[in-house]
């Protein structure tokens, strides 16, 4: 490993470099929110608070895909504009597995040989400087999905040290922003140590997918369904999930005029799969729980090579049914070593 | 189209309607902008997102011949929010067009064999311009099956556009009505049962097919029945569409999605999905 891209922050100049970012940027940071914590854009001089808890009770992917973004707008003669973000942003204090599910919406967004711009944009225009975890939380389970530390897509990375923070550069931008602040980074020779996080779940993905695939029709999924009950706060919390209408929203006062804006929508609504005569592709609720634990747990990694669970735990936190991806996928492997 | 492109419509005017039925209208469409009008290029089978500003969108398929460069037409049929709002389109009117999206049937692959058409309801857009493309190249295609039924006679379309297909060499055209009527002398009952009435090489035919779910498993077995190979079968599937690009996640069937996988699978490929594909 290349270690002239580390560096060392005290923590004590840790929120001069927060002023600094925030003098420039829009700032998106975990901000104490009830007993949790939730991003937010800083306030100029705000201070951060970076261990009040493991990670925020919502995932980043709102700075990525902000709910109600407007993309297109039109008016009068068939005058039609697409709008381009140019916010310039940064996020800080995100998490390993957060980021992880960053680099999964990018395959989705950014692949198949076609880009969506306005992600692209968002992307392209926002900092990531990642913090390692310290400890980790009731429902994580990212070091089994091999989630919990970072190689890539970061342009600056921190992990505590006890007094100071250790900083790795991973990108251009973050070399740039070291750069900056010279008074605050100094150069570092080693690597960052890491202690060993303690983990309550996990989940066993060897030949995952395939035995999945083989259980397709397993009861396991109709007892899941039994529980749950069509919330979607499973599909709300989840870093990698994307699902979106395009919602055409015209001006009240002059119908000439409008917008068109990206709405997040959830496969755990039977909405979601309808088409014209009412007609409900995923009608029974099995179908509907089985399209998020197989997208999560099988179709991603086929089609994009990666995982779509990273592993952070929220949509166990959040489930009012305590369903648990982690039981779910053990008890599937069970049924089917049994069978 | 671009592949960077987002959700901007190009612009194109509406230049003349047919009523083909209480319920379906098929709309000739020139782009305002030559350059756009140069640009857009689809296969049959394709399909392209078709917007009413503070409407909505809606995907549709072209109905008129890929070779056709001054216009392209699309069949609505009037079932909802957005395709009402187009039902009440007047020459004049401007329509937001995206794509082409998707992949449509692999007729280049296909010369040399024999066609089995079979298109049920509003399923017959994108085969008719599957036949307009074929009957363009004729010479290319051995004999050509038409097979098209309906619910109601009121769901009839492409009276016009039959009649003038059933001229050409080595062409058969076969339309069935589920629900017997006065005004109907022809075939009624349904698609599938036209099958037993067609001598078909099936080693040597291909067969392509648009229409409800239901339907298209009771033809996918009828194919087979014919000795017509899994390979090809091809199939085109309806899924709730949003962006048309792969991005908005709304159209998959397990790992494949509909929007740019499909619309048009082989049955080889669709014997393979695990998520229930009818
Ligand atoms: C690949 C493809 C090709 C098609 N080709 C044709 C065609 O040539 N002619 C034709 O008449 N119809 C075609 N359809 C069906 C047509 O897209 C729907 O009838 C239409 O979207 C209904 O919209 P609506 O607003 O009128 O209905 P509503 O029921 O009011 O729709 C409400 C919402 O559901 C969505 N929606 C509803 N039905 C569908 C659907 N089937 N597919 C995707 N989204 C849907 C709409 O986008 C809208 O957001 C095609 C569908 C697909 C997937
Ligand atoms: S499926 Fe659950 S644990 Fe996995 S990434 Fe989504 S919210 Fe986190
Ligand atoms: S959070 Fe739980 S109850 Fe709600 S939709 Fe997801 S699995 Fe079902
Ligand atoms: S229509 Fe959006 S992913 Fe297929």
């Amino acid at each position: 490993m290349r270690n002239d891209r580390f560096y060392s922050l005290k923590k004590s100049d840790l929120q001069k470099f927060i002023d600094h970012l925030t003098k420039r940027l829009t700032v998106f940071a975990p901000v104490p929110d009830g007993r949790s914590c939730n991003y937010r854009k800083l306030a100029q001089g705000q201070r951060v608070i970076i261990d009040h808890c493991t990670n925020t009770e919502f995932p980043p992917k709102s700075v990525f895909l902000p709910e109600g973004e407007v993309l297109l707008e039109y008016g009068k003669g068939d005058r039609v504009s697409e709008r381009t973000p140019d916010d310039r942003a940064a996020i800080f204090g995100i998490r390993p597995c957060d980021v992880h599910a960053l680099l999964v919406l990018d395959k989705v967004m950014l692949g198949h040989d076609r880009v969506e711009p306005h992600y692209k944009k968002r992307r392209d225009n926002t900092l990531i400087i990642a913090v390692n975890c310290t400890r980790a939380g009731e429902n994580c389970f990212c070091e089994s999905m091999g989630t919990s530390g970072l190689e890539e897509g970061f342009d600056l990375l921190l992990t505590d040290q006890g007094n100071h923070f250790h900083v790795e550069a991973g990108s251009g931008k973050g070399e740039k922003l070291v750069s900056e602040n010279r008074k605050l980074f100094t150069p570092a020779r080693k690597e960052a140590k890491r202690p060993k996080l303690e983990y309550k779940k996990r989940i066993d993905t060897k030949n995952l997918p395939g035995i999945m695939m083989k259980m397709f029709n397993s009861g396991v999924w109709e007892d899941v369904a039994k529980r749950c009950g069509s919330c979607a706060s499973c599909t709300f919390t989840c870093p990698t999930c994307y699902c979106f209408n395009l919602v055409h929203d015209a001006d009240i006062g002059d119908l000439d005029k409008g917008k068109v804006v990206r709405e997040m929508d959830y496969c755990m609504l039977p909405r979601f799969s309808r088409v014209a005569g009412n007609f409900v592709f995923r009608e029974p609720r099995t179908e509907r729980v089985k399209q998020f634990f197989y997208h999560k747990l099988v179709y991603g990694k086929r089609r994009d090579g990666k995982f779509h669970c990273v592993g952070c735990g929220r949509c166990i936190t959040e489930c009012m049914a305590h369903i648990d991806i982690t039981e779910e996928a053990k008890k599937v492997r069970d049924v089917y070593e049994k069978r | 189209m671009r592949k960077d492109d987002g959700y901007k419509p190009m612009m194109a005017r509406v230049t003349a309607i047919v009523k083909e039925s209480p319920l379906i209208k098929t709309f000739r469409l020139s782009f305002l902008k030559k350059d756009d009008g140069k640009s857009f290029s689809f296969s049959p089978g394709q399909f392209s997102m078709f917007s009413l500003m503070g409407t909505g969108e809606a995907p549709l398929s072209i109905s008129s011949s890929p070779l056709e460069d001054k216009y392209l037409e699309v069949s609505v049929r009037n079932v909802g929010n957005v395709t009402n709002a187009m039902f009440r389109m007047k020459k004049g009117d401007t329509i937001g067009v995206r794509g082409s999206y998707g992949r449509g049937y692999p007729l280049e692959n296909l010369k040399g064999k024999d066609i089995l058409i079979v298109a049920g309801g509003i399923g017959f857009p994108p085969l008719a311009s599957a036949i307009e493309y074929m009957l363009d190249n004729r010479d290319d295609y051995g004999k050509i099956w038409i097979l098209y039924g309906v619910k109601e006679f009121d769901d009839l379309m492409y009276k016009k556009r039959m009649k003038r297909w059933s001229l050409a060499k080595d062409l058969d055209i076969i339309v069935t009505i589920e629900t017997p009527c006065t005004e109907w002398d022809g075939c009624v009952g349904n698609v599938t049962e036209l099958f037993t009435k067609l001598k078909i090489n099936g080693r040597n035919t291909a067969g392509l097919s648009c229409g409800p779910p239901v339907m298209l498993k009771l033809v996918t077995s009828g194919f087979r029945k014919l000795g017509i190979s899994d390979d090809d079968i091809y199939l085109s599937f309806e899924r709730m569409m949003q962006c048309g690009t792969g991005k908005c996640g709304h159209c998959n069937i397990g790992d494949k999605y509909v929007c740019s996988d499909g619309p048009v699978f082989s049955y080889s490929d669709v014997k393979k999905m695990q998520e229930m594909v009818w």
